[in-house]
């Protein structure tokens, strides 16, 4: 309460020693649009998740693999996406290796960027995850008989979900914020819907404010359920 | 119960068993007892069949443990209660009836049930492992081992990482199985337990079996290594 407070009064702060009022209604005309834009941004979100999740765990498997060409060309894969910013390979797919394989859907070529881009992160989150069922547990679902069906599906897979979760949500807010990128293909997110509102309205700074709270609006409750989820699912 | 090792060897990165020959006949419950890292829960590992030993064979019963029928007989309490933290005390016997043994959801139910107040946590049942005592905690997974009906329940080293009251509650608990006809065989620290419930005594060290006998061997050690732990433990 008391962290919240002091963030509170250095925002009260900041406001009042504006020198320059700042409006927000000359967005209003724009509400249309902007309400699209976030949910177009939590739409490509919550995708890219899903996309993510799936494509991390095929290489979460890849890296526990035996042939050891997999486990390399996940290494190859995470080591180029680690070093490459978000926005070059959201150019890069969209540009240049999707027009190699014949495909000019920007849009799909941007959420395909997106979904390349957290893969390496969730394939860690994978890896965290089942490497936090002990050697000892495994030895006690051998001794007891467990077919491994019913391992992952009874005592596996319920605690890898608990224990994926917070750092799967924490990541998902990170595809919130990289979503902004998709901008520089014109898909209508969050990003692209205030900059051409700015455009149009000359209102630069109350724009990215209005961005600003809008963002945190999605991230905040996200967070905050997060924190529900490490307290209750903890295992 | 009847126990055969023959030449048992088992290495990690270092050998920790060497040469290990034993046979035992018409002991009820067998202690083994040692200084950390001289082989004692590796043994007892082996014994249960969870490792397969480098070289040697393994014979309970008239079982090679390598057999998968033995782990049905077999009941094991790790040093870690190793509970299914994601399942409440009752559901980690039932999971295990019901899904390994086949049993009727209705009958594993009561059987956990059974189990656990034998073991004192007929009011615990519903819990988490994460919201009983450490104590509490090894008492259901000794009610999950003794759930299965297994004719041999080994104990590696239940209680050390307990303090002694929990301890004592543990191996209280323990003694109170006396009665219910089984085998054990149990590593443990606490030389109390050790006189007051096992019918015969190994000493290890560095991967050997150094002295055996019955509990009297405790207060007449031989060989000095052997001297120099009861020493330490007494």
């Amino acid at each position: 309460m008391l962290a919240v407070l002091t963030v509170a009064t250095f925002v009260l702060f900041v406001v009042l020693r504006q020198t320059s009022s700042f409006s927000f209604s000359s967005f209003i005309p724009y509400q249309d649009m902007i309400s699209e834009a976030i949910l177009n941004t939590i739409i490509v979100s919550v995708l890219s998740l899903f996309g993510s999740l799936i494509i991390g765990f095929i290489f979460y498997l890849f890296s526990i693999s035996k042939m050891k060409y997999l486990n390399a060309l996940t290494d190859v894969f995470t080591e180029i996406i680690y070093g490459t910013p978000l926005l070059v390979l959201i150019v890069i797919t969209a540009f240049v290796i999707g027009p190699a394989f014949g495909t000019y859907n920007r849009n799909a070529l941007g959420f395909t960027a997106l979904v390349i881009y957290m893969a390496p992160y969730m394939k860690n989150v994978y890896k965290s995850a089942f490497s936090s069922i002990s050697r000892d547990q495994y030895m006690t679902m051998d001794l007891f008989g467990f077919t491994p069906f019913q391992r992952y599906r009874y005592i596996i897979i319920p605690q890898v979900i608990r224990i994926l979760m917070p750092p799967m949500m924490n990541n998902f807010s990170m595809i919130i914020k990289g979503s902004a990128l998709l901008n520089v293909l014109s898909f209508n997110e969050l990003y692209y819907a205030i900059r051409v509102a700015q455009s149009q309205t000359f209102a630069f700074v109350p724009g990215y404010i209005l961005m600003w709270l809008l963002y945190l609006a999605i991230t905040i409750p996200l967070s905050q359920v997060t924190k529900y989820v490490e307290r209750t699912w903890s295992l | 119960m009847k126990i055969n090792l023959k030449n048992i060897n088992h290495t990690y990165d270092v050998e920790v068993l060497h040469e290990l020959n034993l046979t035992l006949e018409n002991y009820k419950s067998i202690a083994i007892i040692g200084v950390s890292g001289s082989g004692k829960s590796t043994l007892i590992r082996l014994m249960a069949g969870l490792e397969t030993p480098s070289s040697g064979e393994i014979n309970i019963n008239g079982h090679d443990v390598k057999e998968e029928d033995y782990k049905k007989k077999i009941g094991f309490v790790f040093q870690n209660h190793n509970l299914f933290p994601h399942l409440t005390l009752k559901r980690n016997i039932t999971l295990v009836l019901e899904k390994t043994r086949g049993m009727d959801p209705l009958l594993a139910n009561e059987t956990a049930l059974k189990y656990l107040n034998l073991l004192h946590l007929g009011d615990q049942v519903d819990k988490l492992p994460k919201n009983v005592s450490g104590g509490q905690a090894q008492r259901a997974s000794i009610a999950r081992a003794l759930s299965v009906n297994p004719d041999i329940i080994f104990l590696d080293e239940p209680t050390s990482s307990l303090d002694p009251i929990l301890t004592h509650e543990v191996l209280s608990a323990v003694e109170e199985l006396k009665g219910l006809g089984k085998d054990f065989i149990f590593v443990t620290h606490v030389m109390s337990f050790v006189r007051d419930f096992a019918d015969y005594v190994i000493f290890m060290d560095q991967g050997e079996i150094i002295e055996q006998g019955l509990p009297e061997i405790l207060d007449h050690p031989k060989h000095p290594a052997f001297k120099e732990f009861m020493k330490k433990v007494r």
